[in-house]
């Protein structure tokens, strides 16, 4: 009978299979398909117990099972000490509870894992839906905890509805302690995320690339501005600089990437600050693109952690952006910077590099050009050549070995890359130095919200090339023939051909368009408030809030809000201790009960008044007469309704209790 | 934690007496019950331990990521944990308890109270635990009822009046992670009957010797002598005393048998124990209840007439069940 107590009530099975089932389905997707039908079978086999139609499994089968999901998950994943295995450690765990799912404290268990597995949701996705999906698991898994309780509770709208009237009283609390919790930072570094592929713009660049990107429409980054805002013909967030050429490839030639020992000044330090001010600050939120460059204007400083400036006027982060990032940037003219004297002889080589061999009427005409013409002047006549008869076209045609001549010569019809790519090829073939540069340009003025969303397609490339004297400068050949790419973006320079390969083309339906920014406004607004709340933020909101952050203030932030909740809740136990209020004719009569019983003579539960009356007359004869006038009174005053009753009541029983 | 060191042993008694005045204190002995905030008491339960590790793997979670939305679960079930509480205890609050009646039961058997559980106000109680730990007890949900009568059982060991100790009303609604109880005591008081014990074939018609219970048997009842027992014989006329006093089993001799009643007399036990004989009475009464054979009592103190039925029966048993406690 003890035991009894103890064990599952039937129907909270079926609870934490759902619950066990919510918390993993978005893991579904990227767990090994033998985790998954290895926990769906464990349901089956437990459901088969349940109908009685099978025994649980014995010590022997158990065994073997833990065997072999050891063994499963050293096959699946080489490495141990990452997020993958980790949630794969907590899906096999599930399934072997299941196995043995027969008390009490079993379940409970397998309902804590779950609340971990659906927390481990969040460090793979933070946007609103997975958030929304995550409340919705944690109540089902709360109700599950509540059905462990048996018959009533188990009712799927009885735990359901305990259920979130318990996590809606709780929320105000959590908001409390969301905002005013501090924040540490991490203690000891984690494993991140790796299994997916990289996304956005690559470490190199071969024609077609790009317009890879242009099919995508996926926002990248969200720049929101302290001060003014650039132009759109200054909108060009440079993230890759691609120095080395192979004959088809840009790429960023060795020693230039910080993986590969390239320089990078982390964090501003030892950097000096130019004597003007910066031309343009902002914060930069960008995707996860799982590379670990960062996008932003020209001569750029940051003061986030683990952001640096590279020796190409770029950031970069310390490790991958697995999930959305967010830096702070000050962007300096490059007027301003003093330093642009030489190029050292090993950039001037490298930013001259070409190929052996190939493209040589392209190698021809820089040469020509070269022996009258200064590097200005080159430039001018290369964007003149593109405007006058190429094509701006979102499908170019293929090219063969000699790419760039055939470009150049022949189809005269190219994306971004193409462009750039010749033009950085014939200045270098005209002893022009000069780079390609990747990254993005143009983005989406949010004008409720003020911030530039700028997506996929807005990836872009052009070059910079070195003018004596003046340094780096940006030459976009693209806007030499199609100046509304660089003024209006894409779609409006290749309308015909922008989103061809969707499926719809809901692109051209306005107020979709619309409600597609404002879905992004909110996810905007999402990320600066939730997701990117740290301990800056909070201090800030603090600050706001309280006037100022000092240990009394934030004891009375607190303190204030939890007395008035136990205050409440004392006042609400007060009343409900009380009971229902009885109309007034029968609380007199009980207190005229009450009377009675410290006289000796207690009415019994459910005892009429009359009987009540008739037994005084019996056991206490001198209390008798004021015992059935009061009664008479009673009965009259509440069954009658008479006013003149009640009264009359009342004043019975002011007369003490010595006198009765 | 229970102390089972032999050292520790007076100090946990001295500390339980205390415990218990303090109890009777708080909450005095009484028919019905209603539970308040004076009564109660709430601590979290051992499971709520694990609940509180996961918290803290979480909060390392969202910490260690520096992921706003594990913080917030984190956050969301640290004050989940605090709202438990208030609702484990408003289910006990102001549920009534009342002793409804106890049944007499046997030495050695569960003896068994009737309790009304009822509740103030319209609001779901469910999941209550009553009991006598370390017995389960009954369970009972006040959900779309207002009120349920329940039986606890108490195993029960002498005989007697036995006062029972403290019912624990407990509940760890809504979700385990608290546990909110009681000790309440409904005055409760259970009539022990001795445990039966056989003893052997009814002893009809059989007489203890004179002197003993000062009641002489008269009218034909001529006792002539004892012969050694043969079998054949009735079993009526086995000389009970003598047996049991140790000697060899004769029959008595009669020479009319007038007075064929049956006598459940303590003088035929002789040489046994107070416990045993009344044991062994009280195996005899429900023995001739059964066989529906009219039968007396004769113990020191007391004589019933014979009779049968229900109420004899009831009267016989309380006799030997207040029969009082010999050498202290």
């Amino acid at each position: 009978m003890a035991q009894s107590r103890e064990m599952l009530p039937r129907e909270s099975l079926l609870w934490i299979f759902a619950a066990q089932f919510a918390a993993l389905l978005p893991q579904f997707a990227q767990l090994p398909l033998w985790i998954v039908c290895a926990w769906a079978f464990a349901v089956y086999w437990r459901l088969e117990v349940y109908r009685g139609r099978r025994d649980l499994p014995g010590r022997a089968i158990k065994l073997l099972a833990v065997a072999l999901a050891v063994g499963g998950l050293a096959l699946s994943y080489r490495r141990w000490f990452a997020l993958e295995p980790m949630v794969a450690l907590l899906a096999i765990s599930f399934t072997l509870k299941n196995l043995e799912l027969v008390s009490r404290r079993d379940a409970f268990l397998s309902l804590l894992l779950a609340y971990f597995v659906a927390a481990t949701l969040f460090v793979y996705e933070q946007t609103i839906p997975y958030a929304l999906y995550g409340i919705v698991c944690v109540v089902v898994i709360t109700a599950a905890l509540a059905a462990q309780l048996g018959s009533f509770s188990a009712r799927p709208r009885r735990a359901l509805g305990l259920s979130l009237k318990l996590l809606a009283q709780a929320a105000p609390l959590m908001l409390l302690l969301f905002v005013a919790m501090p924040r540490l930072g991490p203690l000891w570094a984690v494993p991140q995320d790796t299994s997916s592929a990289s996304t956005g713009i690559s470490d190199s660049m071969t024609p077609g690339d790009f317009t890879r990107l242009s099919k995508s429409d996926k926002p990248a980054l969200r720049i929101a501005f302290d001060g003014p805002v650039p132009p759109p013909e200054q909108r060009y967030w440079r993230g890759l600089v691609y120095s080395d050429f192979d004959g088809r490839r840009w790429s960023q030639g060795f020693g230039v990437d910080p993986r590969e020992g390239g320089v990078v000044n982390w964090s501003g330090r030892g950097q000096e600050l130019p004597e003007v001010g910066p031309r343009y600050r902002y914060r930069v939120i960008q995707e996860a693109t799982n590379n670990p460059w960062l996008f932003a204007m020209a001569r750029p400083l940051s003061d986030t952690r683990d952001v640096g400036e590279t020796a190409d006027e770029r950031l970069v982060k310390k490790g991958p952006v697995h999930s959305r990032f967010a830096y702070e940037v000050r962007s300096w003219p490059r007027e301003t910077i003093a330093a642009a004297a030489e190029l050292s002889d090993f950039e001037r080589r490298r930013n001259l590099q070409l190929p052996e061999g190939g493209n040589p009427r392209t190698r021809a005409w820089a040469e020509e050009m070269r022996a009258s013409l200064d590097a200005e002047e080159i430039s001018q006549r290369l964007l003149a050549f593109y405007n006058r008869s190429f094509t701006y076209t979102l499908k170019p045609p293929a090219l063969g070995a000699d790419s760039v001549d055939e470009f150049l010569f022949g189809s005269q019809q190219g994306f971004c890359e193409h462009f750039a790519g010749s033009y950085v090829f014939a200045m270098r073939a005209a002893g022009i130095p000069a780079r390609v540069v990747g990254g993005y340009q143009g983005g989406e003025w949010v004008a409720q919200e003020e911030y530039l969303l700028v997506r996929e397609y807005d990836a872009h490339a052009w070059a910079e090339i070195w003018v004596p004297g003046r340094g780096w400068q940006r030459v976009d050949p693209t806007a030499s023939v199609s100046p509304e790419r660089i003024r209006d973006g894409l779609q409006s320079a290749a309308a015909e051909e922008f989103m061809q390969d969707a499926l719809l083309p809901l692109h051209r339906i306005s107020i979709l368009n619309q409600l597609r920014l404002q879905w992004d406004m909110i996810n905007y607004r999402w990320y600066q408030s939730v997701i990117s709340f740290d301990s800056d933020k909070q201090q800030n909101l603090l600050q706001r809030m309280l006037g100022e952050v000092s240990p009394l203030r934030m004891a009375l932030f607190f303190a204030l809000p939890i007395a008035v909740a136990l205050l409440g809740l004392l006042l609400w136990l007060w009343l409900s201790g009380r009971g229902r209020r009885l109309p007034p004719a029968s609380r007199l009569y009980l207190k005229f009960c009450k009377r009675m019983a410290r006289a000796g003579i207690e009415r019994r539960p459910g005892e009429a008044p009359r009987d009540f009356a008739r037994r005084v007359r019996a056991e206490k004869p001198p209390l008798a007469p004021m015992a059935e006038r009061i009664t008479a009174a009673f009965e009259k005053a509440a069954y009658g309704g008479d006013p003149a009753a009640e009264k009359q009541l009342r004043r019975l029983l002011r007369v003490p209790m010595i006198k009765m | 934690m229970r102390f089972s060191n032999r050292a520790f042993r007076p100090l946990t008694e001295r500390w339980r007496g205390l415990l218990q005045r303090w109890l009777d204190r708080r909450s005095p002995p009484a028919k019905r019950v209603t539970l308040d905030h004076g009564k109660l008491f709430i601590l979290p339960s051992r499971a709520s331990l694990g609940f509180l590790l996961v918290v803290a793997l979480l909060w390392l979670l969202g910490t260690n990521y520096e992921n706003n939305l594990v913080f917030a679960l984190t956050f969301l079930l640290v004050s989940l944990f605090a709202v438990l509480p208030v609702h484990t205890f408003a289910n006990l609050s102001g549920v009534e308890l009342r002793l409804l009646e106890t049944r007499p039961a046997f030495a050695g058997d569960y003896a068994e109270a009737q309790i009304h559980v009822g509740r103030r106000g319209s609001r779901a109680r469910e999941w209550i635990q009553i009991s006598w730990p370390p017995e389960a007890g009954a369970g009972v949900d006040l959900v779309e009822r207002d009120s349920a009568d329940i039986r606890v059982a108490l195993p029960v060991v002498r005989r007697g009046r036995v006062r029972a100790p403290r019912l624990r009303v407990e509940s760890r609604f809504p979700l385990g992670l608290f546990r909110c109880w009681s000790w309440v005591d409904l005055d409760v008081e259970f009539l022990v009957y001795p445990r039966p014990v056989a003893a052997g074939p009814l002893p009809m018609g059989a007489v203890s010797g004179e002197g003993d219970s000062g009641e002489t048997i008269r009218g034909g009842d001529d006792f002539a002598g004892l012969k050694p027992y043969q079998p054949g014989d009735s079993l009526r006329h086995l000389a009970w005393k003598q047996y049991a006093a140790g000697r060899d089993l004769n029959s008595k001799d009669y020479e009319s048998h007038a007075d064929a009643r049956l006598w459940l007399d303590w003088d035929l036990l002789g040489g046994r124990e107070v416990e045993t004989r009344l044991g062994n009475l009280c195996h005899w009464a429900l023995q001739a209840e059964r066989e529906q054979t009219a039968y007396g009592l004769r113990i020191p103190g007391t004589t019933l007439t014979p009779a049968l039925g229900p109420d004899h029966l009831q009267r016989v048993l309380t006799t030997l069940a207040l029969f009082p406690v010999q050498g202290g």
